[in-house]
C-alpha cells in the first residue's frame, strides 16, 4: 500500500522564532564539540577485511594446496612443483575468465628434465577492473587478491605485476593472514565505535 | 605644514594597518572556515601543514599563485580583469568607515581609529555594497560561459532585492541615533546606554538575512550552487584570480558587514549593555585596550555565527529567496520603521 506522507507545516510560533533553524543549529553545535571520528590516513591505516579485493598475488607451494585438484593439474601438465614458488599450473583459465584478457601475459617453459613451470606472468593493473573473475577461475587457488590497496605508482611500468612481485605478495599474505578466520572487519575498533555511538538498539520484542 | 604632515602620516599608517589586517585576516579566515566546517562534520580539517594546519593558508596562496591562469577563448579580457578589481576594491573600501574603537592619543596626536569619519558613512557602505553587483555581472558576462552567466544573473537578482531590504533595515538605528556617521552612531549608543538590538530585534534579524544574501552565504548561496552551477560566476577564473573571488565574497564582505552590524546593533566597541542602565565590562583589566578587544570579539562572534549557519542549513530556491525579500522582509522593515518612529522620543529623552 502506498501511503502519502506530508510534512507538517510550520506553526506561526516556529516561523517567528526560527525554531527549525535553532533545531538544526543545535545539532551541528553538538557535533562540532564532540570528538572527530575520522582516520588520519597516511599516519593511521585501517587493515581491510580478509576478503578485500586489492592487488593480486600468487600463493606459493606450501602443502596447503586444494587437493585433489592440485595433484590432478600437476599430473596433467607435468608441472615442476617447487616449495616456496608459485603454484601456477599455466592453465590460462584466469586469462579466459578475464573481461580484459590482454592484461595477462602468461608463458610457461620446459625444463631440461622434461617438466614444465610458469616463466612469465605479467598482469597490467592499469587495465584491471578488480572484478575478481580470474581468482574464481583459478583451479589451484594460486591467483588471489590481497589487502594491498595503496597502488599508486610513479610510472606505468611500475603498475605491471611480474611473477616475482606476485610471489612476494603471496608469500607475505600467507605469512600474515592465511590462518586468519574469515571475518568482515578485523580491527574494527573504529567501526564498532561508530555503531555504539549511534546507539543501535533493537526494540524489545513483546511477548504475548 | 607640520600638522599636515602628521595628519598624512597618521592616515598612511591607518591605511596600511587596515589593508594588512583585512587581507591577512581574510586569508586566515579560510582556515577558520575549514576548521569550523570540518568539526561540524566531525572531521579534524587541515592538520598537516604547520601545527593543526596553521600554515595552510600560505600553502594555498602559494599553490594558487603558481597555478596557470587560463582565459576562456571568446571572453572579454578587459572586463574579465576589471571584474576582479571591482569586486576587491569596494569590499575593502567599506573598512574605511568602520570605527574600531574610541578616540585615543599617542605622542600628543589625537587618533580616531577610523579611516575617514565622513558624516554619511552608512550611505557609503551601502553604495559600495551595491557596487558588488557590477563585479559579479561583469565576471559572468566576460567569461562567456552559461554557468557563469546564470550564476551572475541570480546573484544580481538577489542583490537588487536585498539592497532595498538592508537599506530599510538600517533605517531604524539611524533614526534612533539621528546620524549617518558610523562613529557617531556608536557614540550615541554609549550616550543613550542602549544597544540598538534591544529596540530593533526585527531589523537585526532582517539585516542578518540580507547580509547572508549579499555575501552569498548559505541559505542564499544560490549564485554558486555547486550542485547545479559548479561555482557560478567564478567558473572560468583560474589560479589566484579564482582565489580572490571567494576571499572577497565570503570573507572580506562578511567581515565588513559583520562590523557594520556590530556598529549599528551591538554598540560598536562598548562592553555588555543592560538597556537604559549602563555597561558592564568584564574585560576592565585590559584598560584602554578593552574597547578594541570588545569590538574584535563581537565581530568574531558574528562571523562564527555566520559560519555556523552556513554549515547547517540547506539552500533555498531562487524564487523563494526573492519572494522572502519582497513579501516578508520588506513589509517587516516598514512595520519596524513605523514602530521606531513612535518609540524614538523615549530613547532621545
Ligand atoms: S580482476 Fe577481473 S579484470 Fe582484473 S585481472 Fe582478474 S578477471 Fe581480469
Ligand atoms: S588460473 Fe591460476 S593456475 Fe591457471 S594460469 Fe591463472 S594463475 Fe596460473
Amino acid at each position: 500500500m502506498i501511503k502519502k506522507v506530508f510534512e507538517k507545516p510550520l506553526s506561526w510560533f516556529e516561523r517567528i522564532f526560527f525554531i527549525d533553524f535553532i533545531r538544526g543549529l543545535s545539532v551541528t553545535i553538538r557535533h562540532a564539540f564532540s570528538k572527530t571520528i575520522t582516520t588520519h590516513y597516511p599516519y593511521e591505516k585501517l587493515t581491510p577485511p580478509k576478503r578485500f579485493r586489492g592487488f593480486f598475488g600468487h600463493k606459493v607451494v606450501d602443502g596447503r594446496e586444494p587437493q585433489p585438484a592440485f595433484d590432478e593439474w600437476v599430473e596433467r601438465f607435468k608441472i615442476e612443483v617447487e616449495p616456496g614458488r608459485s603454484r601456477c599450473v599455466v592453465c590460462l583459465l584466469c586469462k579466459r575468465a578475464c573481461p580484459v584478457p590482454q592484461l595477462f601475459e602468461i608463458e610457461g617453459e620446459k625444463l631440461p628434465n622434461g617438466k614444465r613451470r610458469v616463466s612469465v606472468f605479467n598482469m597490467n593493473m592499469l587495465l584491471c577492473t578488480f572484478c575478481g573473475f580470474c581468482v574464481d577461475a583459478c583451479p589451484v587457488d594460486c591467483l588471489f587478491q590481497s589487502d594491498i590497496h595503496e597502488t599508486a605508482s610513479y610510472s606505468r611500468k611500475d603498475s605491471v605485476l611480474t611473477l616475482e612481485v606476485l610471489e612476494r605478495i603471496g608469500r607475505d599474505w600467507q605469512r600474515r593472514r592465511e590462518k586468519e578466520p574469515d571475518r568482515i572487519w578485523i580491527d574494527d575498533a573504529q567501526r564498532m565505535r561508530l555503531w555504539y555511538e549511534n546507539d543501535l538498539k533493537l526494540p524489545e520484542v513483546k511477548k504475548q | 605644514m607640520e600638522s599636515l604632515f602628521v595628519q598624512l602620516l597618521v592616515i598612511g599608517i591607518k591605511i596600511l594597518v587596515i589593508l594588512g589586517v583585512v587581507l591577512g585576516l581574510g586569508a586566515y579566515l579560510t582556515l577558520v572556515e575549514r576548521k569550523v566546517a570540518a568539526h561540524i562534520q566531525r572531521r579534524p580539517g587541515p592538520m598537516v601543514v604547520g601545527w593543526h594546519g596553521l600554515l595552510q593558508p600560505l600553502a594555498d596562496g602559494l599553490k594558487l599563485i603558481t597555478k596557470e591562469d587560463i582565459f576562456p577563448r571568446a571572453g572579454n579580457r578587459f572586463l574579465y580583469n576589471l571584474a576582479l578589481v571591482l569586486a576587491l576594491v569596494p569590499a575593502v573600501l567599506v573598512f574605511a568607515v568602520v570605527p574600531f574603537g574610541p578616540e585615543f592619543e599617542v605622542f600628543g596626536v589625537k587618533v580616531k581609529p577610523i579611516l575617514t569619519d565622513v558624516n554619511v558613512g552608512l550611505l557609503l557602505v551601502f553604495a559600495l555594497g551595491s557596487m558588488a553587483v557590477y563585479a559579479i555581472a561583469l565576471a559572468g558576462w566576460a567569461s562567456n560561459s552559461k554557468y557563469a552567466l546564470i550564476g551572475s544573473m541570480r546573484k544580481a537578482g538577489i542583490i537588487v532585492s536585498y539592497e532595498v531590504v538592508i537599506t530599510f533595515a538600517v533605517m531604524g538605528p539611524v533614526i534612533l541615533a539621528g546620524t549617518l556617521s558610523t562613529y557617531e552612531i556608536v557614540q550615541q549608543q554609549i550616550n543613550q546606554k542602549l544597544w540598538y538590538i534591544w529596540l530593533q530585534p526585527i531589523a537585526f534579524v532582517v539585516y542578518m538575512f540580507a547580509m547572508l544574501a549579499e555575501t552569498g552565504r548559505v541559505p542564499f548561496d544560490i549564485q554558486e550552487a555547486e550542485a547545479e552551477l559548479v561555482t557560478g560566476f567564478t567558473v572560468e577564473y583560474g589560479g589566484i584570480k579564482f582565489g580572490l573571488f571567494p576571499l572577497v565574497e565570503w570573507y572580506v564582505e562578511v567581515l565588513s558587514l559583520s562590523a557594520i552590524a556590530v556598529v549599528l546593533f551591538l554598540g560598536g566597541w562598548s562592553p555588555i549593555n543592560i538597556p537604559f542602565l549602563g555597561f558592564i565590562d568584564p574585560l576592565f583589566f585590559l584598560g584602554p585596550l578593552s574597547p578594541f578587544v570588545w569590538f574584535i570579539l563581537k565581530v568574531a562572534l558574528l562571523f562564527l555565527f555566520v559560519l555556523w549557519l552556513h554549515w547547517t542549513l540547506p539552500r533555498y530556491r531562487i524564487d523563494q529567496i526573492t519572494e522572502t525579500a519582497w513579501k516578508v522582509m520588506l513589509p517587516l522593515t516598514f512595520v519596524n520603521l513605523v514602530l521606531t518612529a513612535v518609540l524614538a522620543p523615549i530613547v532621545w529623552r
